[in-house]
């Protein structure tokens, strides 16, 4: 089963549906496309078939025989990977205009990611532009295709997720053909990103699937005009690491290289794609472009009785909107520009959906044995943890292996996590879930008496006391 | 009679009604309680709200219920029952064991209700008892810990969803578990928040509560809320209910009546919202107050960095929050409008500087 | 008493009893609360939760605004269904006050009670206050239950003659057991031979789940009392009565000894039946006390959590050295069938629709067939029956797939073929119930016509020639709609 190449077989569905299989048939994935694909370029020095990985070395049998232990160690080890980012916090871009670019060539028929290059590209994308918005409510976003050696337009500039989706949708049907062409397609960026204030950030993200680009011009100058415009460049190559597309992201993105990468399978390709919806981190010589920008802040009205109001917008008939707070245009969705008087039109709650990227939740820190006493079970939600004693059984063997091992990866031993500030012990997937989706310390928030000593809980939280207030 | 063709395939699906996790969050401040005390006390709304959670219980075997209290000082579970519970200073550790044995024996005895019903109630009353009793009349800030509860109930949902998820959340590393609350392909618990309210919002708590409320939004769970004081009115679960697609309902006229607003308004979980016509609200205050006044305002600049919120134009066109120094936007702002007038300024600023100190240190530094 | 195919046997025994008795059965408030967790679906649950407390009469007409219109079918099944079991009253129309609806005041007090507790109906059963025999806990229940009802289903299944007479001790259920299986026409005697041969309704019983096998079993007990009282024997038992022990059953916890001498009279001879049938069980020390199996304590659960039920059962089995039933059969596409169990039973259920090429330790793997569906039809299963029999037995990773993926339990395809298989050898179906015809003008037909669809009783229609077939259930209602419709006729006159 191990070393079949399950995944270029048409599959019979057998074997989707036994979960044991799956698990060893994405980490043969990893491996083996490691060989093909590269390492996106981290480490030129080694060549990255040098680099074999053996999934199988990995699994240490348990004391008792089993590979229990050994693959929920793995999964919380993998889990926590993805935890251990930098929380400094850093000025980021919060306001971005970002161009997707999907390869739509004949490429992207390939089967190596399944179902399809294609399909998969699509569904990513689908994902990719309703977290974007999540992620970035005051932020734009365009869509364009390459295909046939030219850019296609899928979609215009525009902060409405709905819009992008439909059109998207549109073009999930049609299989794609010809070259692409990647000095198009940036001419086209280029033109999208031309007339978008100077205070949001301009950014490019690449879905490129080819080898190479059939380009109609010199490239290294279509480069050298994205530099001067202060346009980034990201790239999520499907196949192996393509020179041209190195120096791209090197470039623009000021002698970073971490823009350029290649996805190993399917996961590692979503992963990579949703990890631009982050606000990118501010560079120093954007700095002068901050401004203040004038918003309004409309609130919700029904309209009264049996009237109906048409909106500015789109001229369909809505019960329920905005009105602009300038002109009075009645808008029936939010964030929009005026229709009217070209004013901002935003939630004070979109404002307040971006804050976490500045004041990011810090790291919670691993609990050894000897201070895991104090709990029993994680503070949120009451999953009991371990007690030591199971631990001290299979301890003389399990240890030797495991403990450097997990160590390295940040696993804590007692499977509890702790907050520094209010020093309660949560569970690996309160933590996860913590740090990813909710940014709030659920220890520090549901505990007044730390915050009334005041500046220390409010700096890690990283919440200004106060910072906005909203009133009736 | 009807041929089986193309165009007819049976379907069959699994039935079965999706477990329901309610999680309630009861606002226990005791100054609100008290402003209500002669409408509605505390004890005879809890008497209501046990009904209610027996009401929910009752739809189904699989339905659960967990309830939280968010109090003047911290927000603790009330069910199921935590275990810090027991190492609370303030609490009298034997005074909680009496408590037990107590109920113990009511429980046993009682052949007039569902075992589950009396379990579930005795966990809530003891735990409340044991928090009004922690509670000192000394220290009593007048707010109220949602965002806490709100994020400890999320973190508890979040743990539950994840074992009715599908398998490959739990087994398979490579997919790990968040994957999973991204893309809810089909929810296999539909879980929902209520915060039963008694106080105002707190501005403090302004960026943690809508955290919480963005990943309640973010899992699809409603936030519902049923406010009952009076001169209070909760804005941020006003806008929690509109965010995640909640009911916001006030009771204030009749807070009498709190059993059949919940029975009525609340009861029904995701399944039955399909059908039914939810309480709305006619109009939400989504107006935003700036950092530098404290001013509602409709029109306002915003800080393209930080995203404070200025109801004119800050002096020398500096950010107050990151100390940034903004250019003016082309668009709608009067260039005209740079203020001058330093005096009443320089105090608000005051105010405002000290406060975002302690912010801006940690919060933003500059990138060097 | 014909068995049915779906599991909706009780709600058709209660819709046939009178009002007189639910009004009866209403006084008991764990009764109350079993019939609205089990019989009622979710918008009904909604609205008499809604109704519980209200003050006045809900108007029909503030239903018809709270409920959504795209909601519409629902609502009317779910009032057809209120009034069937009596729950609520609905004024009649006329024209000075506008038409509403109550609860019925027996139903909304013990809802209530039931609720809120109180009250000393002890209608949850009263707890023994006798030491308990340490041995006796829920894995020896479970232990208990599942011999005694697999002892039943092998009485069943031996008719089939797939197997031969078990080789261990016990033999079966008592002749109690039997006559009423007898009389409930799932196995007959043929001919002069001895030998039992099992019916199509005993195939259906078989092929049902745990949860659905109960209810036919006690159903017919139900009806086996009321025939014998009918006939002047006195049992002591009233079936009214029973109805509301087997409700309070279903509300007890599972692992707690209840003290018998809190039973009546009556009750207490129920008992011994129970105790046959694998729902009670009583330590032979203390008489005093009795158990609740889990085939009791979740008379009463949704579908879902009876799958937790087999998951109990498994772990009592294990115990027993070999495992049981555990619920596991993965379906693939290709017609392939694999089912984990090693039970005999299991393995000769399976063998009826299926062709078992291999059989491993704890797994059977087999293959669905032209052939063997055939075979199975020509035994008299019907298509719906191996479907839902697969349907309730699948695999938790079958279920978990669906879900996820937002498909259909089973594949498509091998429900169609099956379905197919069948309509091979007959292409009719028949359904009991009443033709309605020879209206008085087309637009009384339209009106009465789209009434029984909303209600989702209509089988057939035929707009030509003016006339449509409900079903059997659907009578009372449609009746009470064209009396109704004739009177304000009359009264428009």
């Amino acid at each position: 089963m191990a070393d079949s190449d399950g995944e270029y077989q048409a599959d019979d569905g057998s074997d989707a549906e036994f979960g044991a299989h799956q698990v060893s048939s994405s980490h043969d994935t990893r491996g083996r496309s490691r060989k093909d694909g590269g390492k996106g370029g981290r480490k030129p020095a080694k060549a990255a078939w040098e680099d074999i990985q053996r999934s199988w070395d990995a699994v240490v049998e348990g004391a008792d025989g089993t590979l229990t232990g050994a693959i929920e160690g793995l999964a919380e080890a993998e889990k926590r990977t993805r935890l251990m980012r930098d929380t400094t916090p850093l000025q980021r871009g919060i306001i971005r205009h970002l161009v997707l670019v999907l390869d739509m060539s004949f490429y992207m028929l390939e089967k190596d990611l399944l179902p399809s290059r294609h399909e998969l590209t699509m569904a990513y994308a689908c994902e990719f532009v309703r977290e974007f918005f999540e992620q970035n409510p005051i932020s734009q976003l365009a869509i364009v295709g390459m295909r046939d050696g030219i850019a296609v337009r899928i979609s215009d500039m525009g902060g409405n997720p709905a819009e992008h989706l439909e059109r998207l949708q549109g073009w999930v049907k049609q299989d794609p053909e010809g070259n692409p062409s990647l000095q198009n397609a940036l001419e086209m960026c280029r033109g999208a990103l031309f007339h978008t204030p100077s205070h949001g950030t301009r950014e490019v993200l690449i879905i490129y699937g080819a080898m190479m680009s059939s380009d109609p011009g010199d490239i290294h100058e279509t480069i050298v005009s994205l530099i001067t415009d202060k346009i980034r460049v990201s790239i999520v190559g499907l196949g192996a690491q393509v020179a041209i597309c190195a120096e791209l992201c090197k470039k623009t993105n000021g002698g970073d290289e971490s823009a350029y990468n290649i996805a190993q399978h399917e996961n590692n390709f979503r992963d990579l794609m949703l990890a631009v919806t982050t606000p990118p981190v501010t560079r120093t010589k954007e700095q002068s472009n901050a401004s203040l920008l004038m918003m309004g802040f409309p609130s919700r009205v029904l309209t009264t009785g049996n009237t109906i109001n048409f909106c500015t917008c789109h001229n369909r008939p809505t019960r329920e909107g905005y009105n602009c707070t300038r002109c009075g245009s009645h808008v029936c969705r939010l964030p929009a520009e005026c229709p009217g008087c070209g004013l901002t039109l935003i939630l004070s709650t979109h404002l307040a959906r971006s804050y976490h990227h500045l004041f990011p939740l810090r790291n919670w820190v691993e609990v050894p044995w000897s201070q895991a006493h104090s709990s029993e079970a994680c503070y949120a939600c009451l999953t009991p943890f371990p007690k030591r004693d199971n631990n001290k059984k299979g301890k003389d063997k399990t240890k030797d292996h495991t403990k450097p091992k997990e160590k390295a990866k940040g696993l804590s031993e007692s499977s509890r996590y702790a907050c520094e500030v209010c020093r309660n012990h949560f569970c690996i997937d309160c933590d996860l879930f913590a740090h990813e989706v909710l940014h709030n310390c659920p220890g520090c928030q549901s505990d007044a008496r730390g915050m009334s000593t005041g500046e220390e809980a409010a700096h890690t939280n990283g919440n200004t006391d106060g910072a906005m207030e909203v009133d009736s | 009679m009807n041929a089986i063709d193309g165009s007819s395939h049976v379907e069959v699906n699994a039935t079965g009604q999706t477990p329901s996790l309610l999680t309630i969050v009861i606002d226990t401040n005791p100054r609100g309680w008290a402003a209500l005390k002669d409408t509605l006390p505390f004890s005879k709304a809890i008497a209501n709200i046990l009904v209610f959670i027996n009401a929910h219980l009752a739809f189904g075997n699989d339905n659960q219920v967990a309830v939280l209290a968010a109090h003047s000082n911290k927000a603790v579970w009330l069910y199921p029952k935590s275990p810090h519970s027991d190492r609370e200073p303030n609490g009298s550790t034997d005074g909680d064991v009496e408590m037990k044995d107590v109920d113990d024996d009511k429980d046993r005895g009682n052949a007039n209700k569902y075992p589950q019903f009396s379990a579930i109630e005795s966990s809530i009353l003891s735990s409340l008892q044991s928090l009004i009793k922690s509670t000192l009349p000394s220290t009593l800030p007048p707010t109220t810990l949602i965002a806490g509860a709100l994020s400890q109930s999320l973190s508890h949902i979040h743990k539950t969803s994840l074992s009715f998820a599908p398998p490959k959340a739990s087994t398979d590393p490579a997919a790990p578990s968040t994957a999973v609350t991204l893309t809810p392909s089909q929810p296999t618990l539909h879980a929902r928040i209520l915060i039963v309210s008694v106080s105002d919002s707190e501005p403090s708590q302004y960026i943690p509560t809508m955290n919480a409320v963005f990943a309640a939004s973010h899992a699809r769970i409603p936030i519902d809320t049923l406010s009952l004081s009076q001169h209070c009115s909760p804005t941020f679960l006003q806008q929690a209910a509109v965010i995640t697609g909640g009911v916001f309902l006030s009771a204030a006229l009749n807070p009498r009546g709190l059993l059949t607003y919940l029975m009525f308004g609340l009861l029904a979980d995701a399944e039955a919202r399909n059908s039914v016509t939810l309480p709305t609200q006619d109009s939400v205050d989504f107006r935003a107050a700036c950092f530098c006044h404290r001013k509602v305002v409709d029109t306002g600049f915003v800080c393209s960095i930080c995203l404070s919120i200025f109801c004119e134009v800050p002096q020398g066109a500096e950010c107050l929050t990151c100390g940034t120094k903004l250019a003016l936007g082309s668009y709608g702002a009067n260039p005209a409008v740079v203020p001058r007038k330093k005096k009443k300024r320089k105090k608000a600023l005051n105010g405002v500087m000290d406060r975002d100190a302690s912010g801006s240190a940690a919060g933003t530094p500059v990138p060097g | 008493m014909s068995v049915n195919a779906n599991s909706s046997q009780l709600s058709e025994y209660l819709e046939r009893l009178p009002g007189t008795t639910f009004r009866r059965l209403y006084q008991q408030p764990s009764t109350a609360f079993a019939i609205f967790r089990r019989m009622l679906p979710h918008l009904a649950k909604t609205i008499v939760m809604a109704m519980l407390y209200m003050p006045t009469p809900f108007l029909l007409s503030d239903l018809e605004i709270w409920v959504k219109p795209t909601a519409k079918r629902q609502k009317d099944q779910a009032l057809s269904i209120l009034r069937a079991l009596h729950i609520i009253a609905v004024t009649v129309p006329c024209r000075e006050t506008p038409q509403s609806m109550t609860l019925t005041a027996n139903f909304k007090s013990s809802l209530r009670f039931a609720l809120e507790g109180g009250g000393d109906h002890n209608s949850f059963g009263v707890p023994s206050q006798l030491p308990i025999a340490a041995d006796v806990d829920i894995a020896f229940l479970d232990k208990y239950a599942r011999k005694k009802w697999d002892d039943i289903l092998h009485f069943v299944v031996n008719s089939v003659g797939l197997i031969d007479s078990r080789s261990d001790g016990s033999n079966g259920p008592k002749a109690s057991v039997k006559d009423l299986l007898m009389a409930g026409r799932l196995v007959e005697r043929k001919g002069a031979s001895s030998t039992m041969n099992i019916t199509q309704a005993g195939f259906t019983f078989l092929l049902q789940e745990a949860n659905s096998q109960v209810w036919t079993l006690l159903l017919l007990w139900l009806e086996a009392a009321d025939h014998a009282n009918k006939e002047g024997h006195h049992t002591g038992m009233e079936s009214v009565d029973m109805l509301s022990f087997l409700f309070l059953l279903a509300s007890l916890e599972l692992g707690r000894a209840y003290s018998t001498d809190a039973l009546t009279e009556p009750r207490r001879n129920m008992i011994p039946y129970l105790v046959d049938f694998g729902l009670i069980y009583i330590p032979h020390h203390d008489r005093r006390q009795y158990f609740p199996t889990r085939l009791a304590t979740t008379l009463t659960s949704s579908e879902s959590s009876l799958r937790s039920v087999s998951a109990g059962f498994t772990a009592a089995s294990e115990g027993m050295g070999g495992a049981q039933d555990s619920n596991a059969i993965i379906l693939e596409t290709n017609f392939r069938m694999y089912g984990y169990t090693s039970s005999p039973l299991q393995i000769a259920v399976l063998a009826l629709f299926c062709d078992l090429k291999m059989r491993f330790q704890e797994l059977v793997s087999g293959k669905l067939t032209r052939q063997s569906v055939r075979r199975a039809v020509d035994m008299g299963i019907t298509a719906d029956q191996i479907i839902s029999y697969l349907a309730t037995h699948a695999h938790e990773q079958m279920h978990r797939v669906a879900a996820s993926a937002k498909k259909s339990l089973l594949p498509t395809v091998i429900v169609d073929q099956i379905r197919l298989w069948q309509l091979d050898t007959e292409r009719m179906a028949t359904t009991n119930g009443f033709l309605f015809k020879e209206f008085d003008d087309y637009k009384e037909y339209i009106s009465v016509v789209t009434f029984a669809d909303e209600i989702g009783v209509l089988q057939w229609r035929n707009d030509r020639k003016g006339m449509f077939f409900i079903t059997y259930a659907g009578l009372s209602q449609v009746k009470d709609f064209v009396k109704n419709k004739n009177k304000e006729k009359k009264a428009g006159k």
